[in-house]
């Protein structure tokens, strides 16, 4: 089952003689439970395109599909609830809020709905994640790698449609890059969740069953490994 | 959640709620004062009306009888109509309305006169009272607009204090775009981080706006007090009372509110339309838009001076309400204090020194002329009593011919250019103003201008101004007439040709010693009483109140004075209705006047201030979040914290600075103007020159802004500026 098609994606920046493309011409589908890596050098397109996917930014031309719905036509609104309930999004830099203990980051997608996770859900995620014992900690009182456990966690908690990392592993050393890719393989596997990882690293890549290359805004190579 | 993310961001950002909470605060307070002075005003000058006119709304005056007035109080929308007793003549009654809804008064006024068959000359409208209620005659097509003014004035200083708080407020929430960002990127429409900034933006202001109110209040009272005490000794003045309305708190609030709500809604809509992807990537830092280069900075403190001109540019937005109160305050402050010092030396010089040996006591019988007068023996006979004076002005005119004017004022320009009028026989048309005084004065006056005393004629002030060859400050003067002829015709004011032959007994050029100011271009006739009776019939004009001039001595204290004052007070005050002013006290009244103008303005100057300096305060505790990420990186290429406080005292010196460097010239340019129009000696005023409060102002505006830095960059420098590099997710 597709979950994700992107259709003649592209994306510029800037007017005139600054004008820039950054994606040009993308196609790529995606299928249900499918771990995505889209690897390429620095700024040949790929976060543009996972910011596009996680409708954090719109494209200029072409259309993008996930579960069904074109997030290209959401207004600001619907694409806050959209990226709330289908998306997971992960950064390189956690984006946790640094007020709220990491309980209330975990829930807070679904707070936003006035909604509680299912209590067993929760449990077995920030179980498989470790991170059982840090609830009431603040983001500052943990390490860069259980930071990204808990952007993990945040980004599982509403069993999304899809979930986007950007170089989950860029700030971390070598030993807690592992671990968090094994938990992301972890959540494809037992939780089949659809993963889109993006990185520059190729060891990473190879972990995942699809790998996407990008060249200066386009798909030079689309490979299935599985 | 928004309640969990709002309480804990507060808990954890003290300083920038303590901001919003100041701001909140003295915004509040500052809207509570000036909406309860206004009220205070509007009620003082409805009071005063009240008490000087009465508060009757409209009037009828005709032949009006018991019939027609219960024809009146049975009319709709007529509260009250009385019959005013002391008004009312055989004649014509006056008969005092009183509306139920007085908005309609210019409608229902002339259908109530037609009603009983009066002419609508019969009607009058309580105009000035009507005018402060905001009603004004249809008609008119100019109605008094001053209170229209002072709304206007109040809702301008009401925009600026939305300024103020909207500030804070952006000040706040920018520090917080990242967060709002990743909230975004989770989910969180634009609509929920409006509601959540407005939310907490209340939670935070709901005690300050409540605290100002009241503070507000209780300074209003305070400073009503203050001008109570100031202006205590003012004659005729009747005492303010402090009121206050139920409904004026509920505005006060409402608006407070309102205000709180819009300063917030405006960075809160603007954040809440930035896409997760700005404001994720947002990273507080200080920006500029465009390239700048702080050149005189960078000549003066180097590479540190760049880089604080830098940063001051990039924070100019959030700093243009500290430059601006900053500037506005220590301008006023420094031009109020100069203008009332020449304001002070002027007055001294042209009416305490002037006057100083022309009375001690002055009295002004009310509504009685001269010739009723029948106490002057007895004034004379009060112990400390030197000299008496007791007087009466009168307005007549004079029929000059062009070759009686002198030679002196032909070579000036002649009659042409000083009277007014020509009439058909081409005679010039010149203002008398007669001082009748009583015998003995005149001739104790004779006797000083050394003429032989008489009864029988008129002294002639033969005197005007040479406003060509000299100033107002020091006048010199010519003669207006020849002196060549004997008798002068007076005619009567209204010029219906009723006129009189009166002899001149001499011309001179000093005039009695009287505290009285003479028109100018007029020909001033001093008249004894004897001669006033025999003319008065003809001449007219005369002014319904007499005064007399007491004299003590030269140097009598105001305890003195005083004595003197109530003792002749207790023997007039029995036959005639008085008022009385002694020189000393008139000048401590002055004084006082003077001095709680000073403190008034000053109190103005200093809450001016003190928006300015809370605004400073509200940036430099809002550093440390914006200003961490740049302190870091110029840590990183070598700054020493050394050099980095070198940068904040640069900043400040550039805050404080600006308002000083700009108010001194134009203050100077001021006084210059202002000591030039006024004819004074630069160095009379540049020796009272208010130079130490003005410094003391300055060194204040100085030590806090100075403060402010010191706080805020103290607070940003022990934090650990390392770990601010290396981890973007900034607390």
């Amino acid at each position: 089952m597709e979950i994700l098609k992107c259709n003649g994606v592209e994306k510029v920046f800037g007017k005139g003689d600054s004008k820039v493309a950054a994606l040009n011409g993308i196609d790529l589908s995606v299928e249900k439970g499918e771990f995505v890596a889209i690897v390429g050098a620095s700024g040949s397109g790929k976060s543009t395109l996972l910011h596009i996917l996680g409708s954090v930014d719109k494209p200029t031309k072409g259309t993008v599909m996930i579960d069904g719905v074109n997030i290209g036509g959401l207004n600001a609104t619907d694409a806050a609830i959209f990226r709330r309930r289908k998306v997971g999004l992960i950064y390189q830099f956690y984006n946790l809020i640094p007020t709220l203990t990491v309980e209330k980051n975990i829930r807070m997608p679904m707070l936003l709905d006035k909604r509680k996770p299912d209590k067993e859900y929760f449990e077995k995620i920030i179980g498989t994640l470790g991170i059982e014992n840090k609830m009431q900690s603040l983001p500052s009182q943990l390490s860069g790698g259980q930071q990204q456990r808990v952007a993990i966690a945040r980004s599982l908690i509403y069993r999304p449609a899809i979930l986007l990392a950007d170089e989950p592993t860029g700030n971390l050393d070598q030993k807690n890059s592992k671990e968090i890719i094994d938990l992301l393989k972890l959540s494809n596997r037992n939780l089949k969740q659809t993963i889109l990882l993006i990185t520059h690293d190729e060891r990473i890549a190879l972990e995942a069953d699809h790998i996407v290359t990008i060249e200066d805004g386009k798909i030079i190579s689309d490979q299935k490994r599985r | 959640m928004w309640k969990d993310y709002s309480k804990s961001y507060i808990k954890n950002n003290r300083a920038s709620s303590v901001s919003v909470m100041a701001a909140a605060l003295v915004a509040t307070m500052f809207l509570s004062l000036l909406c309860s002075i206004a009220y205070n005003f509007w009620a003082y000058e409805i009071e005063k009306i009240v008490l000087e006119e009465g508060d009757w709304q409209g009037r009828i005056v005709g032949g009006v009888d018991e019939n027609d007035l219960s024809i009146i109080q049975n009319f709709a929308n007529i509260e009250k109509a009385v019959v005013n007793k002391e008004l009312s003549e055989k004649e014509d009654t006056v008969i005092d309305i009183y509306f139920q809804n007085t908005r309609t008064i210019f409608r229902d006024l002339p259908l109530i006169s037609a009603q009983l068959g009066l002419e609508d000359d019969s009607i009058q409208y309580h105009s000035l009272l009507l005018s402060r209620y905001f009603i004004h005659d249809p008609q008119d097509a100019e109605p008094p607009m001053l209170l229209a003014l002072y709304l206007g004035i109040l809702v301008i200083v009401a925009v600026s204090l939305i300024l103020i708080i909207r500030n804070s407020f952006e000040l706040s929430m920018n520090a917080r775009i990242h967060q709002f960002g990743i909230f975004s990127s989770i989910g969180a429409t634009p609509k929920q981080i409006r509601i959540c900034l407005l939310q907490e933006a209340l939670v935070l202001s709901a005690v300050p706006i409540l605290l100002g109110s009241l503070l507000g209040i209780a300074i209003s009272y305070g400073l009503i007090k203050v001008v109570n005490i100031f202006a205590g000794s003012v004659a005729g003045r009747h005492e303010a009372a402090f009121s206050y309305h139920p409904l004026l708190f509920a505005v006060t609030i409402f608006s407070s509110v309102l205000t709180v709500l819009f300063s917030a809604w405006i960075p809160a809509r603007k954040l809440s339309r930035m896409t997760p992807l700005e404001s994720i990537r947002n990273m507080d830092g200080l920006q500029l838009k465009k390239r700048k280069h702080s050149r005189i900075l960078f000549m003066l403190f180097g590479m540190k001076g760049e880089l604080a001109g830098n940063a001051l540019k990039a924070q100019k937005k959030s700093l243009r309400i500290s430059t601006i109160s900053l500037l506005l305050s220590f301008l006023g402050f420094s031009i109020m204090l100069c203008f009332t010092t020449l304001s002070g030396i002027s007055t001294r010089y042209t009416y305490f020194e002037r006057y100083q040996d022309a009375w001690d006591v002055m009295i002004t019988v009310k509504d009685t002329g001269m010739v009723d007068f029948g106490l002057t023996q007895e004034l004379q006979n009060v112990s400390g009593v030197e000299a008496v004076t007791v007087y009466q002005k009168a307005e007549a005119m004079e029929l000059l011919p062009e070759d009686w004017q002198s030679d002196e004022l032909t070579t000036l320009g002649g009659l042409n250019t000083v009277a007014g009028k020509v009439n058909e026989n081409g005679r010039f048309q010149v203002e008398v103003p007669i001082i009748v005084l009583d015998d003995t004065s005149f001739l104790e006056y004779c006797y000083r201008i050394g003429i032989t005393p008489s009864l029988d004629g008129t002294v002639v002030l033969n005197q005007i101004w040479d406003s060509v060859n000299s100033n107002f400050r020091y006048k010199e003067y010519i003669p207006f007439v020849k002196e060549d002829r004997e008798k002068a015709t007076l005619y009567n004011i209204s010029m219906d040709n009723q006129n009189i032959e009166i002899p001149i007994l001499s011309y001179t050029q000093t005039a009695p010693i009287l505290r009285e100011e003479y028109k100018k271009y007029a020909l001033v006739h001093f008249i004894p009483l004897t001669m006033w009776k025999k003319i008065s019939e003809a001449i007219g004009g005369l002014e319904s109140d007499s005064y007399i001039r007491i004299f003590s001595s030269g140097d009598a204290t105001l305890d003195d004075l005083n004595g003197l004052e109530k003792e002749i007070e207790q023997l007039l005050d029995q036959e005639y209705k008085i008022e009385s002013e002694n020189r000393v006290q008139e000048k401590l009244s002055n004084d006082s006047m003077m001095q709680g103008m000073v403190m008034i303005l000053g109190a103005f100057c200093v809450l001016l201030a003190i928006i300015g300096i809370a605004n400073v305060f509200s940036n430099t505790l809002g550093f440390l979040r914006q200003r961490k990420r740049e302190f870091a990186q110029y840590m990183s290429i070598g700054l020493t914290s050394q050099e980095m406080w070198q940068m904040f005292c640069i900043e400040a010196f550039v805050i404080a600075g600006k308002p000083l460097l700009f108010t001194l010239p134009l203050t100077i340019l001021f006084v210059q103007f202002a000591v030039t129009a006024s004819y004074l000696e630069p160095m009379v005023f540049w020796a009272e020159a208010p130079t130490l409060p003005i410094l003391a102002f300055a060194v204040a505006i100085v030590f806090f802004v100075a403060l402010a830095y010191y706080i805020g960059g103290k607070r940003l420098l022990q934090c650990n500026l390392n770990e601010t590099l290396r981890n973007d997710a900034l607390v």
